[in-house]
């Protein structure tokens, strides 16, 4: 809005120096005309609904995304109305009807529904755009490669749709010769408590994030120190930002460059950090390839995300 | 320790113990209670978390089991709360920092701190387990009979013993409360139903004490109304004995007069009263003459109404504020308060003698009794009670010494006699020890025709500043002080040892008289004379004991035992002084005598008097009849001598025939006598004479 406030008394201006007072009259008409009907057009448009995979409680969900989704109202003049799912399954159903104008999701879910959205940007979390799977052990265990893990039990956080903590780590146990049977693949409720799990010993391994082992709530319920990294993935981008396919360019441009300015004033990194994050980096489909090249050895094509 | 402080303390105690019994029942029975409620919640609570957490067990979600282990850990009540699987191994890390238990045994363990690693959360459980104020809970997690976990809970007795500590103050209040109000009102309620009548019997028992016989109020019929009854019985009843002893210890119970004791506090009181208002008064001892021959003649019961009647006499003579007391036997004592004129007290005694002296019926014969008195005035002759009486006694035997009736004031001559009397006392003790007695020896002749018969055993006191005490004034001395015993025995002795001498010598001392004491009659005289005469080995005819009328009264049948005795021994015996005494004719009957020596007094006159020759011869005819013999005794003439053979007198002893010879000078005799006729060796004794 004060972008769309400045452009107006520049052009009066200009047209005042010509002299030409009807001239003026039919140019302010114009104007006012030019000012007020976009943003009458805005307003009859329905509002932009913007989906959040369940990652979270709808709730929490609900309370560190409410304000990004206040902000692209405001900015973009056009209600953005943020939708929460109960669950995994009824979000999934809007992606694939593409009842979401922009949603976001983990990086196996875009891959499966880049057929209906494209990504315009990604996550920054900790000051970071990439992050990378990791497979944990104790460092009291004894095991110091991935081959030891055969025949052992490794736990997962999240589920089998779960980029970080279960699809980069398995790709990793893929690249060391590891296929799904040679070790007993257990899932724990999030990608927390398969480190937890690991240090209290209920398990041999642990595949989650590299990072995971510094967020605080690991921190708080455990010592780190006793575990390790046995090994770590390439650097993939992170989570995704997309928008339904049909969406104009524009808009999606706006959106886009909304949210990666986030990051440059005040009131951006107030949002930032209500939602846990610490910017948005562009992003576009290519990106996402060597997402797509993982995925397709982990993850059966016809699979889709659970 | 008062009654009512004793009383209200054992209260005290028996209601502390009471009730600390009951409260301690009381809290076990609420602990119990409270601990069965603790265990109850801990177990719901336990019940439920281990209901829930299978899920998160088996979706490994272990952050939503450490936040019921939290919200476990935060319950009231609970230590811990730990989910532990099958070994043991906890799968939560919370704790309680602010758990004061957690931090005693965790070391390191912060308040803020809620995360511990496993390693310390099984030490951590493992010291709790043991813990006396935590009590450990178990509950195991199970799926599908399949135990999973086990939720260990720890609840803390230590909010049920401050619950318990609190309950105890509040306890401990309230019965201190109530042991004070029942403390205090059994207090009030004793001090005034029992303690109040208590006192008033204790203050009542004082005034018994000080003599004041004051009766309690029964304001009851219970025990205390019984004990205050029998206490006014009591009371009344030592009044009446205490008036009883008062009056036994105080009045004479033969004549109702005041007793020695009462006369000397009276005296005591009228010394003060004296001394106080500068007043004189009188004090009299009263002695009557001769009591003895009224009580051995007439019995003692005649005796006794004799008193009675002189007392009423002497009573009637007196003020009302004279005090007339008893003080023994026929000794009377009379106070005359404020009366020192000695012309008044004079007069007052000469009325008393008077009264004494009227002639009285008893027992049917007309008896007539004098007395003596003796007077003292205060301040003059003493100020003192113990030297009032004693110069009032003074002055009573200075009367007595001057006859019948006699009044005597005091005069401090008299206490230079009485001096004198107590110096010599002292002397007689030492008498034997400084062989300071001798005997002499007084021959008897016989009347007729002047042949020696015999001797009299004279004893004799040298003193060695004094000179010679004359008998007279020492033997009674000695008879009052015992002494008269060990110096009879040593006479005795002397003239048995001289009797064997001049036998021994071949000298013919015929027969010795030696007088008795009535004193030495009674003590053990049997085995003495029995001892002497064995030891000298003389035959007992040859001594010869005078006893005089005196000896008799005291106790006939003892005395007349004893000489019977001694009489069975061969020993005889002559009734000495006869007429001075009482002259009884019965005393004659009742002992046997072989002898009756006339007085001195009576042979004195005997030429120039009629009627005392007279009197000798009857008293020799009267002895004649009882087949006794007669020595007439202090024969100093030829004319005695030659009336005395007229009136058939047997023996005669005096000057005329010879004084006292000392051992030598008798032995002398003895021998002359042994070497002349009999008619020669009488012309001899007599010229002697």
């Amino acid at each position: 809005m004060s972008t769309v406030g400045q452009r107006s008394p520049e052009a009066a201006t200009s047209r005042w120096r010509a002299g030409s007072l009807s001239g003026l009259l039919l140019a302010l008409s114009v104007l006012v005309a030019a000012w007020w009907l976009p943003v009458a057009s805005a307003a009859a448009e329905p509002p932009l609904e913007m989906g959040i995979f369940p990652r979270r409680h709808a709730t929490l969900t609900n309370e560190l995304h409410a304000p990004l989704a206040d902000y692209l109202s405001r900015e973009l003049g056009r209600e953005v109305r943020l939708v929460t799912a109960r669950d995994f399954d009824a979000f999934w159903a809007g992606v694939e009807q593409a009842q979401f104008d922009i949603v976001h999701y983990n990086q196996f879910h875009y891959v499966r529904s880049s057929d209906r959205y494209r990504v315009i940007a990604h996550n920054k979390e900790f000051g970071s755009g990439v992050v990378a799977g990791a497979i944990y052990v104790r460092k009291d265990s004894g095991i110091t490669n991935l081959a030891q893990l055969r025949g052992r039990t490794i736990v997962f956080g999240g589920g089998r749709d779960a980029m970080m903590s279960y699809i980069l780590p398995s790709y990793l146990l893929l690249q060391a010769g590891l296929q799904p049977d040679d070790y007993e693949a257990v899932f724990s409720r999030n990608p927390p408590n398969s480190l937890i799990a690991l240090y209290y010993k209920q398990v041999d391994a642990s595949g989650a994030g590299d990072i995971l082992i510094d967020l605080p709530v690991v921190r708080e319920a455990i010592d780190p120190d006793t575990l390790m990294h046995l090994s770590v993935t390439e650097p993939v981008l992170h989570l995704p930002w997309a928008v339904r396919n049909d969406m104009p360019e524009s808009l999606s441009r706006r959106i886009q460059a909304l949210l990666v300015g986030l990051e440059t004033h005040e009131e951006g990194r107030a949002i930032l950090k209500r939602a846990q994050m610490t910017g948005f980096g562009a992003a576009e489909d290519a990106d996402y390839d060597p997402h797509r090249r993982i995925i397709e050895q982990v993850v059966p094509a016809a699979e889709a995300p659970r | 320790m008062r009654l009512a402080t004793r009383f209200v303390l054992i209260v005290v105690g028996i209601l502390s113990v009471t009730l600390a019994i009951n409260t301690y029942f009381f809290l076990r029975s609420q602990g119990m209670t409270l601990e069965q409620q603790l265990t109850e919640r801990g177990r719901v609570v336990g019940h439920l978390i281990a209901l829930i957490s299978p899920e998160a067990i088996l979706a490994f979600d272990f952050l939503t089991l450490n936040e019921y282990a939290r919200e476990v850990s935060l319950l009231r009540d609970v230590v811990y709360g730990v989910i532990v699987d099958n070994d043991g191994k906890p799968l939560t890390s919370f704790v309680n920092g602010s758990d004061q238990h957690n931090r005693a045994s965790l070391d390191g363990l912060e308040a803020g701190s809620n995360s511990v690693d496993p390693r310390a959360l099984q030490t951590l459980l493992q010291r709790l387990a043991d813990h006396p104020d935590v009590i450990p809970m178990d509950f195991p997690i199970i799926y599908e009979d399949r135990t999973l976990a086990h939720l260990r809970v720890g609840i803390s007795r230590a909010e049920l013993k401050a619950q318990a500590d609190e309950q105890l103050v509040q306890q401990f209040a309230i019965y201190a409360i109530i042991i004070a109000f029942l403390s205090t009102a059994i207090y009030l309620v004793f001090r005034c139903s029992v303690m109040r009548r208590l006192e008033q019997l204790i203050e009542a028992s004082r005034h018994i004490g000080r003599g004041e016989f004051k009766q309690v109020r029964v304001s009851s019929r219970d025990e205390l109304g019984q004990l205050a009854e029998a206490f006014n019985a009591m009371a009344t009843a030592i009044a009446d004995e205490q008036a009883k002893l008062h009056y036994q210890a105080n009045y004479d119970a033969l004549t109702a007069q005041p007793n020695r004791h009462l006369a000397i506090e009276r005296l005591k009181q009228e010394i003060r009263s004296a001394h106080r208002h500068r007043h004189r008064f009188a004090l009299m001892f009263i002695d009557l003459n001769d009591f003895k021959v009224v009580n051995d003649t007439l019995g003692h019961a005649t005796g006794d109404l004799l008193l009675k009647l002189v007392s009423g006499r002497l009573r009637t003579q007196l003020r009302e504020e004279d005090t007339l007391a008893r003080l023994g036997g026929d000794e009377f004592l009379v106070l005359l308060p404020r009366t020192g004129d000695a012309a008044k007290v004079k007069d007052v005694a000469d009325r008393l003698l008077a009264a004494t002296s009227e002639p009285t019926l008893l027992s049917g014969r007309e008896v007539v009794v004098h007395s003596s008195i003796g007077i003292a005035l205060y301040p003059d002759d003493g100020e003192t009670v113990e030297s009032l009486m004693a110069n009032a006694d003074n002055a009573m035997y200075q009367a007595k010494r001057h006859g019948r009736s006699s009044i005597c004031f005091f005069t401090q001559q008299m206490n230079a006699q009485v001096r004198e009397r107590l110096q010599l006392e002292q002397d007689l003790n030492k008498v034997l020890a400084r062989n300071e007695l001798y005997a002499v020896y007084q021959p008897i002749c016989r009347c007729a025709d002047g042949a020696y018969a015999g001797a009299e055993v004279l004893l004799r006191w040298e003193h060695p500043e004094r000179g010679p005490i004359n008998p007279a004034m020492f033997i009674p001395l000695a008879e009052s002080t015992g002494q008269i015993v060990d110096i009879g025995n040593w006479v005795l002795c002397r003239a048995a040892r001289q009797l064997r001498r001049w036998l021994d010598q071949g000298l013919a001392p015929g027969h010795l008289a030696v007088n008795l004491s009535r004193v030495q009659l009674l003590e053990g005289l049997e085995q003495t004379l029995d001892q002497i005469l064995r030891d000298h080995d003389l035959p007992p005819r040859m001594l010869e004991l005078e006893i005089t009328e005196n000896v008799l009264l005291d106790d006939h049948y003892q005395v007349a035992d004893v000489l019977a005795r001694l009489r069975a021994m061969g020993i005889s015996f002559s009734l000495d002084d006869f007429g001075t005494g009482y002259s009884s004719l019965s005393y004659l009957r009742r002992f046997s005598f072989d002898t009756l020596k006339i007085d001195r007094s009576f042979i004195a006159p005997l030429c120039d008097d009629p009627e005392a020759a007279v009197l000798v011869r009857t008293i020799i005819a009267m002895a004649h009849s009882l087949s006794l013999a007669v020595v007439a005794e202090g024969v100093e003439t030829h004319t005695q001598l030659e009336l005395l053979r007229e009136l058939d007198c047997d023996y005669v002893q005096g000057y005329l025939i010879s004084p006292p010879l000392c051992e030598d000078e008798f032995a002398e005799l003895l021998v002359r006598l042994a070497g002349g006729t009999k008619a020669a060796a009488a012309i001899q004794v007599s010229r002697n004479g």
